[in-house]
């Protein structure tokens, strides 16, 4: 795999430089970044520290302490077993909504073309704005959605107000809001797919239903990581939608990592465990991250070498 | 430019004509009378300036960080007043009141010194002052070479105006000798009933008088009205939850938050018998008579449901049915409101109190032109020009409350209002004990009732378990 | 594909009917409350009768609000134009920083090639307001504070690796071969770059723009906490109108509306970059 290789002989200058090239090339993207690293690192030594803004005099290292502490809290676990938990079930459901959805608008045709523009529109809108939207169509007197759920029988469904029914309601904002990016980059995924193996196999008389597993599936696998992961790392990190409904409530059902990282930090001004927490989060999506770009990058080189 | 107005005016000023024949000849030449106001206000402005040199931060600048409310809205009206007094630019931001205070905290953690004043309430003074990033205004109100000489500043109401002082160790009263007056008042809610009387009367209940009615009426009044339910407080996730109706009650039975002992340790006091009981009602109340989403009911959610009819009644500030009362809601004139004693023992109400305040940002580069500005926005002209003209309600200046037209406009579109005020502000101050894990605290109180109203664990254990929590968080902050 | 049967066609039809209901309800809801007062909107249960009205609009475009209380600003148009300016600016940098970058990750196998663009994929994991916090102590020492210029930096967090991943992937679809072709008829690198590459990867390059353009647009939390109120976006503008005295709920629907409108129409005119620009069209290998 040797696309750099150039076969062409070339001048002496041009050489010196074809070695710099790519370096060149990267480089301003990496300094731009580079930059937000400094941030990075103070974080992590912010995390090191017992620090309340609120009690500067006891401001002062205390090393790993934010991070033991969380061992034996509850509450941690408890960040972290729901940030898992959404993280998974909103793009598993995203996932497999979006494929089915790119499926069924995968012919190229004008309407197709149309519904995928509209149906980009939740993405549109901003998560903030759209959980507020939610909020006021999940009012039990003036919810039109509410109105629904009572005129099919479930009189008393309390969406975000409840404990049993919080969780599915922000994860059925966030599949309003997200699925569309699944969507669009599968269906771009769906219709790049070459022809040849498809027209091969509906000559061999393999069913539809199997050219999906045995055919589309995993020549559109790179597609579905890139989705996922990018999805993902915004699940794991999710904020708008859940502040914006319930503050982490009721009681501790919905305390995902960002959420509480912010209550910490911009009313408890407790600097130190916000941060703290905020690491184990970037930790997190570090390792998922690590798994998906392994698994994409070998994708690919074996996509590739097949060509 | 307006040399007939001010004519008229300032015969107004001389006591020469009443502020109603004034208004009605200004009328008369074509100004509407927010405009009339704000050229009455001129006309005191002009006085103002009399006795004090004014204009002596003339030609500089400074900038406030405000909140959207129509507390700023009122000042905003009458700004270009202070601004030709002073001769001072005055330039600010106001943020929606979802993100205002996370901004606050953005600016002052990062040691901006963009914003030279901004609004804040009290609680929050709790972390900003001990954090060093609010002056003490004492030093300012205290000399006279900087405050003018009608500032009057003991006119601001005795508890209102303690509240926004501490002296900074943790458990220590507001207030006492000593403490830093880490803001000024601007304005203030306490926290009593507001109810529907068409509702009310067509469920044949009468206001309640204290916690056991209290239920009872919720409960009635939604028996007896299609599609409503009986009583609005609020639930969601936060410190907000805690301190309206449910510590104003709270407070009633002699009931603390924290108990603070001899050698200046902390712990936690909500595990006691009578506040078991305090809590079985509340949560009781909320199950059987509260809104089917209490658990998201913010401020909003509260008065939106009171304003379109939705519930019976609210415990809950003030001038939030005040607001609910007013144009653009549907049950607007339908509200009255009455003072809340939830404790049977006690005649009087004792509402915990919000104090919407000003402060100064130790960070500003114009400290005493910022001052200029703060005794002008916290000063008697412009209260009164606020309270009378503008939803600048509850005012904090004695004064205000005995102005004969401020009180009639109230008594007459808001029944029971005033008598309600006059009766529980002897009884108002801000019932927490000042400490800086305040909003950790209330935070978890509130999540905690959610999980009681919600039935996931029963009020005496979620008490002990609260209590738990609250003792190890202020071991941890050295406190306790 | 031809051969579908009846059957087929009709519950494929049903099914993207179904699609469609769900995804543009709350959409077509919004845009009724925007024609509605607070009072209409606040009625149980809800009803689709109501008066029209454009107050709302009026109220966001002329940037006054009229209540009894008197006439109050709203800033909502400039809000709408920061968005406009952070977004369209933020993407432009990111766009010129990160095509080349995702060309020579493409092309060129080189030394911690894979390094690098991890690094940069990594700027994405850093949960946002773990940078943010001190960032704010940063910005306000070194004057980035409450400017475009930090603020579009910032925004590189959002941008930069979604256009970085997406454009690489197709630079490597495409086949090397005619830009091979190219070199070989004696053009330089710089020429092959702009003259072949670019265009060929055109569409992708637009359509993860677009993508990049409405996470900036939706974006909330760095202006707010880095900038002051005039450089707001819509985003924090249209919170304005949850007030102490009421949500009006109308107005944030106007707001909502005419947020999603720009976007919607640059997605209309790139329609057939946008889903064709992802996938490869005619130049597959």
């Amino acid at each position: 795999m040797t696309v750099a290789a150039d076969p062409l002989p070339v001048k002496r200058r041009m050489r010196v430089s074809r070695k710099a090239l790519p370096y060149l090339l990267s480089l301003p993207a990496l300094l731009v970044c580079i930059g937000i690293l400094i941030p990075f690192f103070t974080a992590v030594w912010y995390s090191l520290q017992r620090y309340r803004l609120s009690q500067p005099w006891n401001r002062g290292m205390n090393w790993g302490e934010n991070y033991i502490d969380f061992l034996t809290d509850p509450s941690f676990w408890n960040t972290l077993k729901v940030s898992l938990l959404y993280a998974g079930l909103t793009v598993t459901f995203q996932l497999i909504l979006g494929l089915a959805i790119a499926l069924l608008l995968q012919k190229r045709t004008r309407l197709n073309n149309l519904i995928s523009i509209m149906l980009l529109m939740p993405l549109m809108t901003a998560p903030a704005l759209a959980a507020l939207m939610f909020k006021l169509m999940t009012n039990p007197n003036f919810g039109i959605l509410s109105y629904f759920a009572q005129s099919i029988g479930f009189t008393d469904f309390r969406w975000g107000a409840s404990p049993d029914t919080a969780l599915f309601t922000v994860i059925l904002v966030d599949i309003w809001v997200y699925t569309p990016f699944i969507m669009i980059l599968l269906l771009a995924g769906l219709r790049s797919l070459p022809t040849q193996p498809f027209e091969a196999a509906a000559l061999d008389g393999v069913p539809r239903f199997q050219q999906f597993w045995r055919i589309t599936l995993p020549m559109l696998t790179p597609h579905i990581l890139t989705a996922s992961l990018f999805r993902l790392l915004e699940s794991i990190q999710q904020f708008d939608i859940i502040y914006a409904m319930t503050q982490g409530g009721p009681g501790d059902t919905l305390m995902v990592f960002q959420v509480e990282a912010y209550l910490n930090f911009f009313q408890s001004t407790n600097v130190g465990r916000s941060a703290a927490l905020l690491i184990i989060l970037w930790a997190i999506t570090f390792f998922l991250s690590n798994i998906f770009i392994k698994n994409w990058l070998r994708l690919r080189e074996r996509a590739r070498g097949g060509v | 430019m307006y040399d007939k107005e001010k004519g008229l005016i300032d015969a107004y000023r001389r006591g020469s004509m009443s502020r109603r024949s004034l208004l009605r000849a200004l009328g008369a030449l074509g100004m509407t009378t927010a405009t009339a106001s704000v050229l009455v206000n001129a006309a005191a402005t002009r006085a103002l300036a009399a006795d004090f040199d004014w204009k002596k931060h003339s030609g500089t600048g400074i900038k406030l960080l405000l909140n959207k409310h129509p507390y700023t809205d009122a000042m905003i009206a009458n700004l270009d007043n202070f601004k030709e007094m002073s001769g001072m630019e005055v330039a600010y931001d106001v943020f929606p009141e979802d993100v205002y205070f996370d901004k606050v905290t953005a600016a002052l953690s990062s040691r901006s010194s963009e914003y030279d004043a901004f609004m804040t309430g009290a609680y929050m003074t709790w972390t900003y002052g001990p954090a060093g990033w609010i002056e003490d205004l004492n030093e300012w109100i205290s000399d006279d070479s900087k405050t003018n000489p009608n500032y009057n500043w003991e006119d601001m109401l005795p508890g209102v105006r303690a509240s926004c002082a501490w002296n900074g160790k943790p458990g220590a009263p507001l207030g006492t000798d000593g403490a830093k007056q880490w803001c000024i008042p601007w304005g203030y809610e306490q926290n009593n009933l507001t109810y529907n009387t068409a509702m009310m009367s067509k469920a044949g209940v009468d206001v309640p008088q204290n916690l056991e009615e209290l239920v009872e009426a919720a409960a009635a009044v939604q028996a007896g009205n299609d599609g409503i339910y009986g009583i609005g407080v609020r639930g969601s996730r936060s410190w907000a939850t805690i301190h309206p109706g449910f510590l104003s009650g709270y407070a009633n039975f002699g009931q603390k938050d924290l108990n603070l002992s001899d050698d200046g340790k902390l712990s936690a006091a909500m595990n006691t018998d009578v506040s078991r009981d305090f809590h079985n009602h509340w949560v009781k109340m909320i199950q059987e008579s509260g809104a089917a989403d209490w658990s998201t009911h913010t401020w909003y959610q509260v008065g939106t449901d009171l304003g379109a009819g939705k519930s019976a009644m609210i415990y809950d500030a003030d001038i939030l049915g005040y607001f609910m009362n007013g144009g653009g809601n549907a049950m607007e004139g339908e509200l009255a409101f009455a003072p809340f004693a939830a404790n049977p023992a006690e005649t009087l109400p004792t509402p915990n109190i919000w104090i919407w305040s000003l402060a100064m940002s130790s960070f500003s580069k114009n400290k005493d032109a910022a001052w200029t500005f703060l005794q002008w926005a916290s000063g008697p002209e412009h209260g009164l020009f606020g309270a009378a003209e503008m939803d600048f309600v509850n005012p904090v200046r004695q004064s205000v409350w005995d102005d004969a037209g401020f009180r009639e406009r109230l008594a007459s579109s808001y029944p029971g209002y005033v008598e309600m005020h006059d009766l529980s502000a002897p009884g108002a101050s801000i019932k927490f004990t000042p400490q800086p894990l305040f909003f950790d605290l209330t935070t978890d109180w509130a999540a905690m009732l959610q999980k009681m109203v919600a039935k996931e664990v029963p009020v005496d254990e979620g008490l002990d378990q609260l209590a738990d929590n609250v003792n190890k968080q202020l071991k941890d902050a050295g406190l306790g | 594909m031809e051969h579908t049967s009846a059957l087929e066609r009709v519950l494929r039809g049903a099914a993207l009917s179904a699609v469609v209901l769900f995804f543009m309800f709350p959409i077509f809801w919004i845009v009724l409350m925007s024609f509605q007062t607070n009072e209409t909107i606040l009625r149980s249960p809800p009803s689709m009768v109501f008066e029209p009205t454009l107050s709302n609009y009026v109220a966001l475009i002329t940037g006054r609000l009229e209540t009894q209380a008197g006439s109050l600003d709203i800033d909502f148009m400039r809000n709408l134009m920061n968005s406009v300016i952070l977004s369209v600016s933020s993407v432009a940098l990111a766009l010129v920083l990160g095509v080349p970058a995702a060309y020579a990750f493409a092309r060129h196998k080189f030394r911690g090639s894979e390094d690098i663009a991890f690094t940069l994929l990594s700027f994405r994991f850093a949960p946002p307001l773990l940078v943010l916090l001190p960032l704010t102590l940063y910005f306000q020492q070194i004057g980035l504070a409450d400017t475009y210029v930090g603020l579009v930096w910032v925004y590189q967090l959002i941008c930069l690796p979604l256009i970085l991943w997406i454009v690489r992937g197709y630079f490597e679809d495409i086949s090397p071969d005619v830009e091979h072709a190219y070199r070989i008829a004696g053009h330089g690198w710089g020429a092959t770059f702009m003259k072949i590459a670019l265009p060929l990867a055109g569409p992708g390059i637009a359509a993860a723009g677009l993508l990049a353009f409405i996470f900036a647009w939706n974006n909330f939390i760095f202006a707010l906490v880095l900038a002051s109120a005039d450089k707001q976006p819509v985003t924090v503008g249209a919170l304005a109108f949850v007030t102490a005295s009421g949500i009006q709920y109308g107005q944030i629907a106007a707001a909502v509306v005419l947020s999603i409108a720009p976007t919607l129409a640059l997605a209309l005119y790139a329609q057939r970059y946008l889903v064709e620009g992802l996938s490869l069209g005619a130049v597959k290998g």
